[in-house]
């Protein structure tokens, strides 16, 4: 089966989706909005994270027997239309989730890297690479990622380690002075773009359980989480106080890197190869919202359907006419309610939702 | 249908090397024999001879006579006989259409020596001939146990090439022999000339990049492998042996490797891996950082690479487009000329038309250099030095175009393709996507022998255990 997956490929490509997102605009984003306590934010998204993931991770050990896919279980337990409308909330987070790490690359190119294309220049090489992993199958895709895992962990380790003797870690204080209040609500709130986990629940009926489910999974999370701390926390000591003036982002940090330019922007290769995880992780999401469209239609879906790869690509060109930033306000203002819903509460309900679904398959077999 | 004297003289009507040789031995008899294909002191020593001085009552005493021959059979169609007569034997019939066929084939072909494409510094230097029942001899002779297993297939509607599925009982997978066998019963097709026609056959994903089978001219080899599970098919005809399951890091295994010592060869084997991904990515990174990127490059580099190309007629991407058809152009013509020219033309293509090329300001000295690099780090994986140099110009091309972002998209789009792959039950990048530990013990690195204690979980196996 294309889209099968064992555990550890998907615990792998799981901390490279953390690797890839996470550090690509969060830390400005949280930086503008909580100053220097920006990377506690990052701590907190990450428990609502943990807590939602170990549900979800006791679902699939549920589904391990019955190898129900999502809509299934969703269609069995909650009824078809409920299932629809929640695989088209799904559908509408990934796409727009695309369009960030998109729009965030875009930035990342133009910026550092000084090259300035069209959006849809630079959209279809990356769709067509998007489509391409999805004809090949999700396993494709978990296993590009076992290639690339060391050569991305390599190049993380190395953004991390350059700027280090400039960082001044007293910028990290006082801590709290935004407010917990306040940072709990932006974890809450700027989560809805940055938790990773989500794409579990469209491959939960292809993976393979030969022991643990919850550990690979929780180890790495448990990377993920460090490294995403600790790359929040160094921005901070780094950058922390030109982020809410000058809109610094991971993807200008090229910039204002004090590499001498006598032996070459070696960094900037380094940031290639670490990008190769952002495009896995739009791989990844394309499948996902591919995955969505082929539910809500069902039967009527073949193997590889255009149709569906059409509108991916056509909600893909949306940058065009807002900006992520932009964009990102927007939903978060209108779709908080829904969002939270698939997000934050159905995790919590899918083990009992797997259930339901397994006892009323069951019973229908019978 | 059944076997008809007259049936089968009717279909070698007109063929001047169909001969007939009547004998009466008591009663009356033909011998039958293609010319060319049998050798005439056989013919008459295990058929003339025997016969002379006999006087039968019946075919069945002729058949005992006969049965000095060592290959001595009855066809049981017509068929089966003018294949049997199509390969060399001679065919003795009776009045009533009864047929023996004992084996008078000649000997004709190239005596073994050491295969061209798999030279060696140390270990066994025999290598496959044309002849199929010599190169199963060959593999016999390495595999002294009842276990070694042959199924015997013919292909092709006009040819009739005899195809040998080899395997040893007890490791390889027998669901794997099995469909193997099945894909070359059902290969219709008007001849087969060489092993590589049967290649595209056992392809299952009939994918058009990348080799999927492996092929190999040492029998040296060829067991190794199917002592790790695979099956190794030899075609009569073809001094290339094919093995499957094949795995991708077995383009990085040279034959030598295995007579080595193993941090040696692991070395080697990194060598060619990084050689390899050089050749790919290294002209499309100088050209996409000469255009867009420049401020990558040091600086001093930058300003020798400026100096050097700032004469030069073409744009970067032409410029390098430019070396790296030059240069294939120069390896196909190698490949054609013969061997005491090509080495003269290969001298004068890379030293003075490169040269002269700089000299006159048409190409850049880095651009030639990077070229060469390029064009040698291909030969280290010598079977698919034409697909890694199509795979070079396209990531050149679209590096060119796209910059970084292009290289990037390229060589995860190669990577998706090569990950997707699977033949018989084996995922081509294994042992690395899907990650096996165990079978790095002879992926990329290399153990000691002695400490390889278990076959690739890689390869389909019935015994996971080399120690029996």
């Amino acid at each position: 089966m294309k889209d099968r997956v064992s555990v550890d490929q998907l615990a792998l490509l799981y901390l490279m989706l953390v690797m890839g997102g996470k550090f690509l605009s969060l830390p400005a984003l949280l930086a503008g909005d909580l100053g220097h306590d920006s990377w506690l934010s990052v701590i907190f998204s990450f428990l609502w994270d943990g807590i939602c993931l170990c549900f979800l991770l006791w679902a699939i050990r549920i589904n391990d027997k019955s190898k129900l896919d999502v809509s299934t279980i969703l269609d069995k337990s909650v009824s078809k239309p409920v299932s629809k409308a929640l695989l088209a909330i799904f559908f509408v987070i990934f796409v727009l989730r695309i369009n960030i790490l998109l729009g965030s690359c875009y930035t990342m190119f133009s910026v550092t890297f000084d090259v300035s294309t069209n959006w849809i220049v630079y959209l279809l090489p990356v769709a067509a690479l998007s489509f391409f992993a999805i004809a090949k199958g999700f396993n494709a895709i978990a296993r590009t990622g076992q290639i690339l895992f060391g050569l991305i962990l390599v190049s993380v380790v190395a953004l991390f380690v350059s700027p280090l003797a400039e960082a001044d870690f007293g910028q990290l204080l006082p801590i709290g002075e935004a407010g917990w209040g306040k940072i709990l609500l932006t974890s809450y709130t700027r989560s809805f773009w940055f938790s990773d986990y989500i794409f579990v629940y469209f491959v939960m009926d292809g993976i393979k359980i030969k022991k643990h489910v919850f550990t690979p999974m929780l180890v790495s999370f448990g990377v993920g989480a460090a490294l995403s701390v600790l790359l929040n926390a160094v921005f901070v000591a780094l950058f922390g106080y030109l982020a809410p003036d000058f809109d610094m982002a991971m993807s200008k940090i090229g910039v204002f890197s004090a590499a001498n330019t006598t032996n070459g922007r070696w960094d900037w290769l380094t940031l290639s190869v670490w990008l190769t995880s952002v495009f896995i992780k739009v791989a990844v999401f394309a499948f996902c919202a591919y995955k969505c469209l082929e539910k809500i239609a069902g039967a009527h879906f073949v193997r590889f359907n255009w149709i569906a790869a059409a509108i991916v690509l056509l909600t893909l060109t949306l940058p065009m006419f807002a900006s992520a930033e932009q964009l990102l306000n927007t939903v978060i203002k209108w779709g908080v309610i829904p969002f939270t819903l698939v997000q934050y509460l159905l995790p919590l309900l899918m083990p009992l939702l797997t259930k339901t679904a397994q006892r009323r398959t069951e019973v229908a077999n019978e | 249908m059944k076997i008809s004297f007259d049936k089968l003289q009717k279909l070698w009507r007109g063929q001047d090397d169909f001969r007939i040789r009547e004998l009466n031995c008591g009663i009356s008899l033909k011998a039958v024999c293609l010319d060319t294909m049998c050798d005439d002191a056989k013919v008459s020593a295990f058929v003339l001879q025997p016969l002379a001085y006999v006087n039968a009552d019946a075919f069945s005493e002729v058949e005992r006579k006969l049965a000095v021959g060592t290959g001595v059979r009855k066809p049981p169609n017509l068929f089966a006989a003018a294949e049997d007569l199509t390969n060399g034997y001679t065919l003795v019939f009776d009045g009533e259409d009864n047929c023996i066929s004992v084996d008078t084939r000649t000997a004709v072909g190239r005596s073994i020596a050491e295969p061209p494409t798999s030279m060696v510094m140390r270990g066994p230097r025999e290598g496959f001939v044309e002849d199929v029942k010599t190169n199963i001899t060959l593999l016999r002779k390495r595999l002294k146990t009842p276990d070694f297993k042959i199924i015997n297939l013919t292909v092709g509607k006009y040819t009739n090439t005899a195809v040998a599925v080899c395997y040893i009982d007890g490791i390889a997978d027998k669901s794997v022999v099995d469909s193997v066998v099945q894909r070359l019963e059902s290969v219709k097709v008007d001849g087969v000339l060489d092993s590589s026609y049967l290649a595209r056959y056992l392809d299952v994903n009939r994918t058009f990049l990348f080799r999927r089978i492996g092929s190999t001219e040492k029998p040296d080899i060829a067991v190794g492998k199917m002592l790790e599970g695979r099956l190794t098919i030899v075609v009569d005809g073809s001094p290339m042996a094919l093995t499957v399951p094949y795995l991708f890091v077995e383009d990085m295994q040279s034959p030598g490797d295995y007579y080595e010592n193993s941090a040696m060869t692991t070395l080697s084997r990194i060598l060619r891996f990084i050689s390899v991904v050089a050749s790919v990515l290294l002209p499309a990174l100088y050209v996409c950082l000469q255009v867009y990127n420049y401020q990558i490059i040091p600086l001093r580099f930058l300003i020798t690479v400026l100096n050097a190309s700032e004469a030069i007629p073409f744009s970067p991407l032409t410029e390098m487009l430019l070396v790296l058809i030059v240069f294939d152009i120069l390896r196909e013509a190698n490949l054609r000329m013969p061997s005491a020219v090509g080495i003269s033309l290969s001298l004068v293509g890379a030293i003075v038309l490169g040269d002269a090329a700089v000299q006159a300001g048409l190409l850049g000295a880095p651009a030639v250099m990077i070229g060469a690099l390029s064009g040698i780090g291909l030969f280290t994986m010598p079977d698919n030095t034409l697909i890694l140099s199509l795979l070079r110009l396209a990531v050149t091309l679209v590096g060119g175009f796209m910059g970084l972002l292009g290289v990037i998209i390229s060589v995860l789009a190669i990577i998706v393709y090569l990950a997707s792959m699977q033949n018989y039950k084996t995922p081509f990048l294994a042992p690395f996507a899907p990650d096996i530990p165990e079978d790095r013990q002879d992926a990329l690195a290399q153990v000691p022998v002695p400490q390889m204690k278990k076959r690739p979980k890689s390869i389909p196996n019935e015994n996971g255990d080399r120690r029996g």
